[in-house]
């Protein structure tokens, strides 16, 4: 059974202080709603999950529940999905395979997080517990530490530079200018990104995220009904997911994330594409030294020359392969569970050719994927998409 | 407050923490650190236990900017600022993630020789959590 993308729908990604967990799912559920061309009555969705990691908001039990009950949808069969930042991919993927399965018609897909509610103390708690607590956030580092140490590592083992690492926000930047979702719409130059103040060496404040508020949501059917919702369904071609040692000691290699490796080629076969095929991507970049490892774990260049790519320029929105057109996680924002169907939304997007703003629009691309990490490589799930016929 | 090691539990590995000791896989013969029901490599569950030596090299490492480590290391970071942290490769053939101390920052490179020391971790509920660091092990290169 081939399942298909009929709606999307996302919130701005930013600080919304004003805007409470409930509102925030709202909208970017009406947002879907709108987007299915020739209308869906939200009682045909039958299974719902929700990603997120539950930061603040203030529900922690029994929140996909909740948010259904906020969106008109009380009764229906609905499922909490934490796998850290990965929680809305999977998210996706349980629908994916609910649809497959042939048990329902219309599944929706979604993830929410609420950060800025937070003090920031409780935030960086909340940050750190993703990785393995006991061991390596008790010894003394949360997640910018550790994505450090990867980036040492890939600079000691292929001769990354540091320059190439931070090039990544800085692409990502220019990108989210053109995002009126995004959250940091303004660009930044290199020498400034490599100046900032230091959070983890070699690791400035500009190769991280920020904290970010944001809903997005995702409503899949089976793909020989899709047509009486839309004229424009996106297809799901493939589907992968994995895990890993969440521990990064625990890991033989620390220069690119195995649980990432297995998610994609598991997604490619099933696709029956491979890295050469896609024509955008939305990844992961938590930390900018993320990107450049996913684009040796997705296979679009060999391992150890991810740093090449952002040198010559091979991923920028004018390139052969765009990657996080969105401005990724680092700009367009990373609200912890939105982040995966976040992604979907703009690939969605980007294959329909309807991409809001038309400088973004990556033209001609027919087969998308996303690739959505969570902790530092403890899940991991990607998906591949094709373009209405 | 979440993501917290109760003292019994954290009790329970003190002899990891305090003597370095840690299960070799009686099938597969690989080292677990740390120690773990199911072996890492093979997942059969029969160890024998035995002391390390507390050297290692420097896999990979950072310097942790002031605020920037977990909150647990907060009285930490107000008395020395930044803070090291290494992934360890031991002599033994595991890798751990442990503090640096006792040293200069701007001498650590990925290589560096190191041995393990005991020292506090970490104050909770007003007992201190102690267990290994290390530093510059200056008799080796």
């Amino acid at each position: 059974m081939e399942v298909a993308v009929i709606g999307v729908g996302q919130t701005s990604f930013g600080t919304f202080p004003k805007k409470s967990l409930k509102a925030l799912f709202f909208e970017a559920f009406q947002e879907a709603l709108r987007d299915v061309e020739k209308g869906l009555d939200p009682k045909e969705i039958e299974e719902a999950w929700i990603g997120t990691l539950s930061t603040g908001g203030g529900q922690l039990g029994n929140q996909a529940a909740l948010l259904c009950e906020t969106v008109g949808l009380a009764g229906v069969s609905a499922h909490h999905v934490e796998n850290a930042c990965a929680s809305g991919g999977f998210a996706f993927r349980n629908a994916v395979m609910a649809i497959r399965s042939g048990r329902c018609r219309v599944a929706m897909a979604a993830g929410i997080e609420k950060m800025t509610d937070l003090p920031r103390e409780r935030n960086r708690l909340w940050l750190g517990v993703s990785g393995d607590v006991e061991w390596e956030r008790l010894a003394g580092t949360n997640f910018p530490g550790i994505y450090a140490m990867l980036a040492r590592r890939h600079m000691y083992e292929h001769g990354t530079l540091k320059e190439w690492i931070t090039g990544v926000a800085v692409k990502n930047h220019a990108n989210a200018v053109h995002n009126p979702k995004a959250q940091f719409r303004f660009p930044i130059d290199l020498e400034r990104a490599m100046r900032a103040p230091m959070l983890a060496d070699p690791l400035t404040v500009f190769d991280a995220c920020g904290i970010t508020d944001g809903a997005a949501v995702a409503i899949v059917c089976r793909a020989d009904e899709a047509r009486r919702y839309t004229d424009r369904p996106v297809m799901v071609m493939g589907s992968g997911a994995a895990t890993d040692y969440l521990a990064i000691h625990d890991r033989k290699d620390l220069t690119g994330l195995l649980a990432a490796r297995k998610a994609a080629a598991q997604a490619y076969k099933e696709a029956g594409v491979g890295p050469k095929d896609i024509q955008v991507a939305e990844v992961h970049d938590c930390f900018t030294i993320a990107e450049i490892m996913a684009y040796e774990d997705l296979g679009f260049c060999e391992d150890g020359q991810g740093g090449f790519l952002i040198r010559d320029g091979l991923t920028k929105l004018d390139g052969p392969i765009p990657v996080n057109p969105s401005g990724g996680l680092k700009a367009k924002g990373h609200p912890i569970g939105a982040t995966g169907i976040g992604q979907i939304c703009e690939i969605v997007h980007q294959l329909r050719g309807d991409v809001q703003e038309p400088i973004r629009q990556v033209k001609g691309a027919r087969i998308g994927l996303t690739h959505n990490v969570g902790g530092s490589g403890g899940t991991a799930v990607v998906h591949i998409f094709r373009s209405p016929e | 407050m979440s993501s917290y090691v109760s003292l019994p539990i954290f009790a329970s590995t003190l002899r990891e923490r305090y003597r370095l000791e840690e299960p070799r896989c009686r099938s597969c013969g690989t080292l677990n650190v740390p120690a773990r029901m199911a072996c890492i490599e093979c997942g059969r569950g029969d160890f024998d236990w035995e002391k390390l030596t507390g050297r290692g090299r420097v896999f990979t490492y950072t310097v942790i900017a002031r605020g920037g480590a977990p909150t647990e290391f907060d009285e930490q970071q107000i008395m020395s600022g930044s803070l090291v942290v290494a992934i360890v490769e031991l002599e033994e053939g595991a890798k751990v993630v442990a503090q640096l101390t006792d040293c200069d920052p701007e001498e650590v490179r990925v290589g560096s020789p190191l041995k393990a020391v005991f020292r506090k971790l970490y104050d909770q509920e007003g007992v201190v959590r102690y267990g290994y660091k290390f530093v510059m092990d200056e008799e080796r290169e």
